[in-house]
């Protein structure tokens, strides 16, 4: 051990200089020049289709404002790499953050910080506290996506009759504040139908499948199942084919049209809900670019969203429209 | 008796759950979701019997699950972009056969240990493929799902391969010298070497069938929807190992054999669905499944000691 | 002497510590030169506060893993002891610190659980921790109902993962502490000789009078109650407690354990080998996002290296050994002729 001591010595010395010189140059004027915008792009998880073609629709509002675009989120279900990915770009000193909250109150103190820098927060898809950033692109409330799909489902059952729930994890906080809205929506207004049972799929479609095998069965008076994960859609309705209860059992949830469209059509699942995710990413950018030139403050009521045209701003709250629904009619004119 | 007092007592505690089920929940044995139920444990037992080999030879591979996921990634691009059906066969299995390659050439080659290899493994692989594909979907074309055959036709030409895969390895591992090599090697690797066997060469192999294993059992699975999920077979080394160890395979190497590995993963396929039908909130899903493995292991664990007292 | 002293040069310089602080240097170098703001305070300090609780993890796998064991279970008691912690706090009532005390108390008889059952029965601690793996993770799941959230603690208790103490993040003295700990425990004491003893041959260290099923009840016990230190600070850090607290953290401890040169067969390593290691996976994904590079490269990068530093220290040794073995083989040529 002694004889590694210089070793050890010499880097430590080495480390400290290395702080000194870059410590000295960071300042916070790069934002207020004319220099390239560089807007941090974070989705919940990272390899989640969803978040891709938000992505895509990034991409382009970042063209449209010559920003550059970074794109980083958590590749494992591990809440606290939000906040570590924030806390490195808050020292790599990015211009503008834009993230989708997996964790609500863990990734507001991250946020909180970065305001406390000068740097502008945008939240997109799920809330942060709202102390903790300027604007939320709100694409839905966790009330309007319970509500939207509970309705769906009622429609579809003709308001009667036991339905199951398949969700990616017991612990996923946006898909628990959706079933809570969901459950008292049903509460409130479909006291004919009935929640028998709720699984988790760990976000797999095999397993999504497994599980809606064993629900049908387990359940024989069942008439709907509601995935509300994507990969979850199309395994609940590849199992409602296979034990031949196709109309019987009906499938419905929240999902990209691209990965349900041969189950639309071929009429397994009836809807799928979505707003439009290559929007949601533009907008998200248009916003958060805005925001960094000044264009758009605080207290404003309206946002000129390029190719979106004008916006309603609801409080701090950038409203998208409302959550669309693809059917058999429709699906084949979207293509994300 | 003694001898397989391990596979006995596990085929007696999946005799239990059943009945259990019979008594509570006999929708449970309704015959379309039970098909569907084995059909889709028949990749899972091609995949178990590959890692009781692996574990026999006192080795271990975390990777397979990360494997699984490129394999059928591959062969469903393969098959979108039109290759007939025994050339994405053929390249499943060999790609498969290459990651086996890998991981065993650095565990033989290198005697690098096998749990941090293909730790390395796994994780590699798995970031490679989110980052080449980001969580795509690959549509697969029309006429792949079930082979083309009814559904019915393809779920018992499933569970058939799967079934008649685990006699013949079964068989093998009994009668053939290659299969008492796999013991000799597991149990005394030095042993083995003075007995004329080559260690070395035995542990390569087991990782190259234990990938090729993983390819195969890909392709059982990509059959069985017209989609390929790139998160699929994560999660899938703890079944396998988990399966293994339930069975009666010592994870000290050089005990165990297929029948148990097959009683094994019928009963841990068994309880998930049970906590369904038995109207269990999912809530307790995993404790529950933490808690059989421990008994399994106790219930061997004191039997053991009393046997060496 | 000069010779001998040659020889000690070359002992440290291939010694497996050196040849990672090299590749941290250069990690730090690297990254120091493409990223303008990796090298600042403020990103070192952020650095070690994402890493406080891997890392305290990492330290207490090196002895488990130097007596030839593992404990999978330690990421998924992380989640139980947060959420415990916070379900005390809130709902039992009780100040922070007495939930503290409870936590960690609640760790030492989890990981008296995996002892028991590892010494009790001798029974594999792979087994036996994979399943504690599940049924730790199951319990926090049931517990909360996988939804309820714990929030909204008091800053004082907060202050523990997100403000300064003395220049340093406060949590950085704990490790700093646990750390220091540690190497005693490992390197200065009888009880590190016991570790690498048993590690070595079990056998043999029950002959030559080492109590080996208290030792090893030490590690596992130990393990217990450091996971739930690690939950305290991680329920400060985010300033939350959920039942999905330290997924996969057994992983990252491992690897950086393995990575750090301690042998998973048991009876070789160090603890600032660990650090070492701990801090080379750190430098690793915080410097990959001031260079720009998405998250996956770091997994990826990871991987390579721990394959990297497996084979680095192995090839020597192998190629001696087919030197010798060639050596041999040609001389005992003339009686191993084919029959």
């Amino acid at each position: 051990m002694k004889r590694l001591l210089p070793f050890t010595l010499a880097a430590s010395l080495a480390l400290f200089a290395g702080c000194k010189p870059a410590d000295s140059t960071s300042g916070s004027s790069e934002a207020s020049g004319g220099k390239k915008l560089t807007i941090a792009l974070m989705p919940k998880s990272k390899g989640n289709a969803y978040f891709i073609s938000c992505k895509q629709g990034a991409d382009e509002a970042a063209k449209e404002v010559g920003a550059e675009l970074l794109f980083d989120g958590p590749t494992e279900p591990d809440p606290a790499k939000q906040n570590e990915i924030i806390d490195n770009w808050i020292a790599l000193g990015v211009d503008v953050i834009a993230a989708a909250c997996e964790n609500k109150e863990g990734i507001s103190t991250a946020l909180k910080k970065a305001r406390q820098k000068g740097i502008k927060v945008v939240t997109y898809d799920s809330d942060a506290n709202a102390d903790a950033r300027d604007f939320f692109v709100n694409q839905a409330t966790p009330q309007g996506i319970g509500r939207t799909l509970m309705d769906e489902a009622a429609r579809l059952t003709g308001e009667e009759g036991e339905f199951a729930i398949i969700t990616a994890s017991l612990t996923a906080s946006n898909m628990n504040e959706w079933r809570k809205h969901i459950e008292v929506r049903l509460a409130e207004k479909y006291p004919q139908m009935k929640l028998v049972d709720t699984k988790p799929c760990d976000d797999l479609k095999d397993k999504a499948q497994a599980e809606a095998t064993n629900l049908l069965s387990a359940y024989p008076n069942l008439k709907l199942i509601m995935a509300i994960c994507s990969p979850a859609v199309p395994g609940a309705a590849e199992a409602v084919k296979q034990a031949g209860k196709v109309g019987t059992v009906k499938v419905m949830g929240l999902g990209l049209p691209s990965e349900n469209r041969k189950y639309v059509k071929e009429d397994v699942t009836q809807s799928v809900i979505l707003w439009k995710t290559t929007d949601l990413g533009y907008l998200t950018i248009k916003a958060a670019a805005d925001l960094a030139n000044g264009k758009l403050k605080a207290g404003a009521a309206k946002f000129s969203a390029g190719r979106l045209g004008d916006l309603e701003i609801a409080g701090d709250n950038i409203l998208l429209g409302k959550p669309f629904i693809f059917n058999k009619e429709n699906i084949d004119q979207f293509d994300f | 008796m003694t001898r397989y007092f391990r596979e006995l007592s596990v085929a007696i505690a999946l005799g239990v759950l059943l009945l259990v089920l019979a008594v509570f929940a006999p929708k449970f044995f309704e015959w379309q979701p039970m098909l569907s139920r084995l059909t889709r444990e028949a990749p899972t037992l091609v995949c178990a019997c590959g890692m009781a080999l692996v574990i026999i030879s006192r080795q271990i591979d975390i990777s397979i699950g990360s494997q699984f996921a490129v394999c059928s990634v591959c062969a469903g691009l393969l098959a979108a972009a039109k290759v007939p059906f025994v050339l994405v066969l053929v390249a499943s299995i060999g790609i498969g056969a290459a990651q086996g390659a890998i991981n065993g050439a650095l565990v033989a080659g290198l005697r690098l240990p096998s749990i941090v290899v293909t730790l390395a493994t796994m994780v590699i692989l798995r970031e490679g493929l989110r980052w080449q594909r980001q969580g795509q979907f690959v549509n697969l074309p029309d006429g792949l799902q079930w082979f083309g055959l009814s559904q019915a036709a393809g779920q018992y030409t499933l569970i058939t391969a799967a079934v008649l895969l685990l006699v013949l390895m079964a068989q093998g591992m009994k009668h053939l010298a290659a299969g008492r090599f796999v013991y000799a090697v597991g149990s005394d690797a030095e042993a083995a070497r003075l007995a004329g066997i080559r260690p070395q060469l035995t542990t390569f192999l087991i990782f190259v069938s234990m990938g090729a294993l993983t390819g195969l059992a890909a392709l059982m699975n990509i059959v069985q929807s017209p989609q390929v999920d790139p998160k699929s077979g994560s999660g899938l080394e703890l079944k396998a190992i988990a399966a293994a160890v339930v069975g009666g395979v010592a994870v000290s190497g050089g005990r165990g054999n297929l029948w148990g590995v097959f009683a094994g993963l019928l009963m841990l396929a068994c309880v998930n669905p049970a906590l369904t039908y038995l109207h269990v909130e999912a809530y307790w899903e995993k404790a529950i499944q933490g808690a059989i493995i421990l008994l399994a292991v106790v219930a061997d664990g004191v039997r053991s000691r009393k046997l060496s007292h | 002497m000069s010779a001998s002293k040659s020889a000690a040069w070359k002992g440290v310089l291939f010694r497996h510590e050196t040849i990672l602080l090299l590749v941290l240097l250069v990690e730090w170098f690297y990254f120091n030169s493409v990223g303008r703001r990796f090298g600042t305070m403020d990103n070192t300090f952020d650095i070690i506060r994402h890493s406080v609780e891997i890392g305290l993890l990492a330290l207490v796998m090196t002895p488990i893993i130097l007596t030839g064991g593992i404990d999978l279970s330690v990421g998924s008691l992380l989640g139980l002891c947060a959420i415990l912690f916070g379900k005390m706090w809130r709902d039992g009532g009780m100040p922070p610190l007495l939930a503290a005390a409870c936590t960690l108390l609640v760790g030492a008889v989890a990981g008296g659980l995996n002892a028991a059952l590892i010494t009790g029965l001798r029974l594999p601690p792979l087994i036996v921790t994979l399943g504690t793996y599940s049924l730790f993770r199951g319990l926090a799941e049931a517990i909360t109902r996988g939804a309820d959230t714990f929030t909204n603690f008091p800053t004082s208790f907060l202050f523990l993962g997100q403000e300064r103490l003395l220049g340093l993040p406060t949590q950085a003295w704990i490790f700093l502490a646990v750390g220091i700990g540690m190497w005693l425990l490992v390197h200065r004491t009888t009880f590190g000789r016991a570790f690498r003893a048993i590690g070595f041959a079990p056998e043999g260290a029950r002959y030559a009078g080492i109590p080996v099923e208290r030792r090893l009840a030490l590690v596992y016990v130990l393990a217990g109650v450091i996971a739930a230190l690690a939950a305290i600070i991680y329920t400060a850090r985010l300033g939350q407690a959920k039942a999905d607290a330290g997924m996969g953290y057994e992983l990252f401890a491992i690897t950086a354990v393995v990575l750090g040169g301690t042998s998973i067969f048991g009876g070789v390593g160090s603890v600032h080998g660990t650090l070492l290691g701990v801090a080379a996976i750190a430098v690793l994904g915080n410097g990959l996002v001031h260079a720009r590079q998405p998250r996956e490269v770091a997994g990826m990068l990871t991987g390579a290296l721990l394959l990297l530093a497996l084979s680095g220290g192995v090839l020597p040794k192998l190629l001696a050994t087919w030197r010798a073995r060639r050596l041999s083989t040609s001389q005992a040529k003339p009686q191993t002729s084919p029959p």
